[in-house]
């Protein structure tokens, strides 16, 4: 009990003791241009993907940059129903609203539309990536009071770090010793009056303590720039797996001299940015003209950083040089970059509504990380495994989007299909079905009986067609279900799925 | 309901006073195992040893009958005479891991001299009454009553198809380390009790059917064990389904995988055919037969407790709306013809071990070794292949070899942190099981060894001329007793 109050107090003094000096513009910097914003979102059931999911608010920060622009996590104002934002200088609560969502960074940029609100801002600036050891403070709304709050931390680390919004993404993240708590997410984190990350993700777990991280600036340059054209695009990704090549008989066996210098490309995802270019045992010796060390790393500004980092800061459509050494030759390749989209799957989802289709009291849904985490705890082994593999086997080449019987809705007419919920759907009436979109044609194909067979050694469902329409009605009404389906995909896309098991390309 | 529970011990210890002395003195022996499992995560070498004691009944001639359970992975069996510490080592006669039992003989012939052992009782029902008998630590004899709660059929610890089991009402008080006990009615042996839980006061228990096919099957001194049917399937009350597949207006079930190699798929069986009968007992919707004793059951039991190994069996199914008959011989290829064995007590895990990598093959052992969430925790190629095994490998022969691990020497560099890959190639050459990859490297003197994995990296290559030197120092780095064992 006694360290803790020591501790608490410690934090009060710090930003009292460096109140002197440059400390001073930057608060008061602060105090103009940190924003609380306070969000009502609705979050999607998937387990009953046809409601329109439950409310919650929560609280989070933002700061005002050049344009009237507020910029903050995309975690704070997902699935934002409501937005209001406030001033320490303004205790009114003025309606904002989202522009712009980048899940993948978990950056977002709001506007308030009433001008009044922009009074005595004064359009924080961005910096560079902070020193290692050099002192930043973080400026937040953290749970315990309402008030402006300041916490101050070392930089620890510069590293790729997993940006646990997406479920999937990686990007560059620095790690410093402030901790970062629910409240500080989207706030500023600032050095010599200038804005270098985004605080937004503490440590899960018992591990570690006093450890948050922030976005550096390079990620969030690179949203402003990629908005610029009025819509945000996805990240861009190489799609290749690699392997260090530091192995004396393996740089033999490829036949590389012991310089120190080059790849092994151990895997290149089909539909990725380097399909059709780079090829499995291909050593990649250089990339935009930057020498790859055996350790797969580059030297970016005198810094070390993996490779993948010269593709993140690119765009769609941008092209990136390869050096690359293939049959004991040197080539020199270009590829053009695009977004991986046959891995959208593992992407948590947070604004489109859930998709399914419906059928005599069958819930028929696509394999998602959101469906997922629902499951997860009941999945059998089959389903766990088409999730796990989907990637790394490239399953998507063939069935871009699993279709699940994710559950049976009790009803007289389908007693006997109850145990059946959860198994991964292999074709419909004779239809393979490779996306959500096949279900409904599927559907209405074969006699008078609907014939649904599944990976495995499961059963059938069979269900007779005219008794599914019979009772479609009466299972909406108990279940209290608007639609039969949700298919659109929005503007997702999917992979193309341009192989079928025979390998004969469609 | 305290009350009652006070009630039923006070009745146990009635029980005790009455004991009968020579029933017991002639009847029960303290087994004491000491058990040793294989490392699997370090194939090289075992784990800490412990201790087990349990109770073994002593049959008429002398041998006497445990559960499997208690001398799994033992490296010395001992008989222990109640009431004095008169000991005799005793080895394992027959043993099946699937049905939980085992048949021990003392190496000393005389030592059950005297001892009149106890006879095989009849089937019990449920309802009917019996006892559970333990030894005291003085030899005295403890007799709980016991109800029998149900019969049919249930998952036994290693077995994955499901065998006949009692549920037994029992109030057990903690004696040895195992709940390996007799179950006796009118002095005869009716069960062998494998599981007690103590909040229930519920156990279970082999019921004499099992004992009796496997004492039959071991007394010819080679014990084949429980046949199996090699079938995967599914109820079909579904009127729907059952259209679908053309089923009789009544009975059968849906045969939705038949392994070629079961009992089963060489009869002629094939997935989508509806079994309506085996042995002329005829089959419901849900997989029972009527057991003249016990009634519906499942017909699990009808497959594997009745038949033996070798004997006939008829199979009336529907196909296609047709009926039709189909002969064949149980037998149990099914369940030991496969690359990924599921059970694997007593043997020693295979490995290999060059220049710091170690191939190992895949087994349920070493899933298991990953503790109860194995499913998740285990690298999952690792758990695909052996889950889908069905789906994946139907050839016996092709073995899933892996590196489970890399021992860091001069020449793994880079290497170290790969473990759970499955091994596709040799230089080219596709490799089914750890000797052929064995004797393939032993005969490359000179040049690259490339193994070729399912996954990431794809491929490793280790130089044939540094192998010598190397692994001799591996094997004293890491004080390896041996670099192989094929």
């Amino acid at each position: 009990m006694v360290s803790q109050f020591f501790q608490l107090g410690l934090l009060f003094l710090l930003p009292l003791l460096s109140g002197c000096g440059k400390g001073d513009w930057q608060l008061s910097a602060a105090r103009k241009n940190v924003v609380m914003i306070e969000v009502t979102s609705q979050t999607w059931d998937y387990r009953l993907p046809w409601n329109p999911g439950t409310v919650s608010s929560a609280r989070g920060a933002g700061f005002v940059i050049d344009r009237k622009r507020i910029v903050t996590n995309a975690h704070v104002v997902s699935g934002a129903r409501n937005l209001t934002v406030q001033r320490e200088a303004d205790p009114r609560k003025y309606p904002a609203r989202v522009i712009f969502v980048a899940h993948d960074c978990d950056l977002a940029m709001i506007e308030v539309e009433d001008s009044e609100f922009y009074k005595g801002t004064t359009d924080l600036q961005f910096g560079e990536i902070p020193n290692l050891e050099s002192v930043v403070s973080v400026y937040g709304f953290p749970i315990g009071g309402d008030r402006l709050t300041v916490t101050r931390g070392v930089v620890s680390r510069i590293d790729y770090n997993s940006y646990t919004h997406s479920g999937r993404e990686s990007h560059l993240a620095i790690q410093i010793d402030a901790p970062i708590n629910p409240g500080n997410s989207g706030g500023p984190v600032m050095q010599d009056n200038r804005v270098v990350g985004v605080a937004f993700q503490g440590f899960r777990g018992d591990v570690a303590q006093n450890v948050g991280y922030m976005i550096p600036t390079p990620v969030i340059r690179r949203f402003l720039q990629d908005v610029e054209d009025g819509a945000y695009d996805h990240y861009v990704d190489i799609a290749i797996r690699w392997m260090p090549l530091e192995n004396p008989a393996m740089r033999n066996y490829y036949q590389r001299p012991n310089d120190g210098l080059g790849v092994v490309i151990t895997d290149v995802y089909s539909e990725g940015s380097s399909d059709g270019v780079l090829e499995k045992g291909d050593v990649l010796l250089a990339i935009d003209g930057y020498p790859i060390e055996s350790d797969g790393s580059v030297r970016l500004d005198g810094q070390p950083v993996q490779l993948e980092e010269i593709v993140e800061r690119k765009f769609a459509g941008d092209t990136v040089g390869l050096e690359v050494w293939r049959n004991q030759k040197m080539e020199k390749k270009t590829i053009t970059l695009r977004p991986a989209e046959m891995f959208s799957m593992y992407e948590s989802l947070y604004e489109e509504p859930p998709r399914y289709v419906l059928y005599g009291g069958l819930v028929f849904q696509p394999l998602t990380a959101n469906l997922m985490a629902v499951m997860i705890s009941s999945a059998d082994l089959r389903l766990r495994q088409t999730y796990t593999l989907f990637g790394q086997d490239q399953l998507y080449r063939e069935t871009p989007e699993p279709v699940i019987l994710s559950s049976v809705l009790p009803d007289r007419s389908n007693v006997y299909l109850t145990g059946l919920a959860g198994q991964v759907v292999r074709e419909i009436n004779g239809k393979k079905i490779r996306t959500l979109a096949d279900v409904m044609p599927a559907l209405e194909l074969g006699g008078e009986r609907t014939v649904i067979r599944f990976e495995g050694d499961q059963r059938p469902a069979v269900l007779k067609k005219r008794e599914v329409d019979q009772v479609m009605p009466r299972i909406m009404t108990l279940y209290g279900i608007s639609q039969p389906h949700r298919t659109e995909l929005g503007g997702r896309r999917l992979a193309k799925g341009s192989w079928n098991r025979d390998g004969v390309a469609k | 309901m305290k009350h009652f529970g006070i009630i039923f011990v006070f009745l146990a210890m009635a029980g005790l006073l009455c004991a009968e002395e020579d029933i017991s003195r002639g009847s029960l022996v303290r087994v004491r195992a000491s058990i040793q499992p294989y490392d699997q995560f370090r194939p090289w070498q075992k784990k800490s040893p412990f201790g087990l004691n349990g109770t073994g009944v002593v049959l008429p001639g002398g041998k006497v009958l445990a559960t499997a359970a208690l001398v799994a992975n033992r490296t010395e069996v001992g008989l222990e005479k109640p009431g004095s510490a008169e000991k005799c080592a005793a080895e394992v006669v027959a043993i099946d891991y699937e049905a939980n039992l085992a048949l021990l003989q003392p190496v000393d012939r005389n030592f059950l001299k005297g001892f009149s052992g106890l006879a095989l009782g009849p089937a019990l029902r449920a309802g009917d009454k019996g006892e559970v008998w333990q030894l005291e630590r003085n030899g005295e004899m403890l007799r709980n009553q016991a109800e029998i709660l149900s019969t049919g059929v249930g998952r036994y610890p290693s077995d994955e198809a499901g065998f006949l089991v009692y549920g037994v009402r029992v109030s057990l008080p903690k004696r040895d380390d195992s709940y390996t006990l007799p179950l006796l009615k009118d002095g005869q042996l009716v069960g062998m009790m494998m599981g007690y839980d103590r909040d229930s006061q519920e156990g279970s228990a082999i019921p004499v059917p099992m004992i009796e096919h496997f004492l039959k099957d071991a007394a010819d001194g080679k014990y084949e064990g429980f046949p199996v049917l090699g079938v995967s399937w599914s109820p079909l009350r579904d009127p729907n389904l059952r259209e679908e597949v053309q089923a009789p207006k009544s009975g059968g079930f849906l045969l939705t995988r038949v392994n070629p190699r079961g009992t089963a798929g060489r009869a002629g069986l094939r997935e989508g055919d509806v079994l309506i009968s085996v042995d002329g007992f005829k089959l419901d919707e849900d997989g029972n037969y009527r057991d003249p004793l016990y009634g519906p059951t499942a017909v699990g039991n009808l497959i594997r407790t009745r038949p033996t190994v070798g004997s006939p069996a008829k199979f009336r199914i529907s196909r296609g709306g047709k009926e039709m008959e189909l002969t064949g011989t149980y037998d149990r290829r099914a369940r030991d013809e496969v690359a990924i064995p599921t059970l694997q007590f007593d043997q020693a895990p295979k490995y290999f071990v060059v220049g710091g990598l170690v191939f190992q093959e895949l087994t349920g052992a070493y899933l298991q070794e990953w503790g109860n969430k194995w499913s998740e925790r285990a690298p999952q190629r690792l758990v695909e292949y052996f889950t889908f095994q069905q789906d994946k490998r139907p050839d016996p022969e092709k073995k899933v070899i892996f590196l489970s691990q890399v021992l860091p020497s001069p020449i793994t560099l880079g290497y170290q942190q790969l473990s759970g890959l499955v091994l596709v190639k040799l230089n080219g050459k596709e490799i089914h099981d750890l000797a052929e990859l064995a004797k393939c490297i032993d005969e490359t003197k000179t040049g690259d060894l490339v193994f070729e994995f399912r996954d990431e990296p794809g491929k490793l290559v280790l130089r044939a001329e540094d192998l010598p030197a190397v692994s001799e120092k591996i094997g004293q780095a890491y004080g390896l007793p041996a670099l192989r064992r094929l």
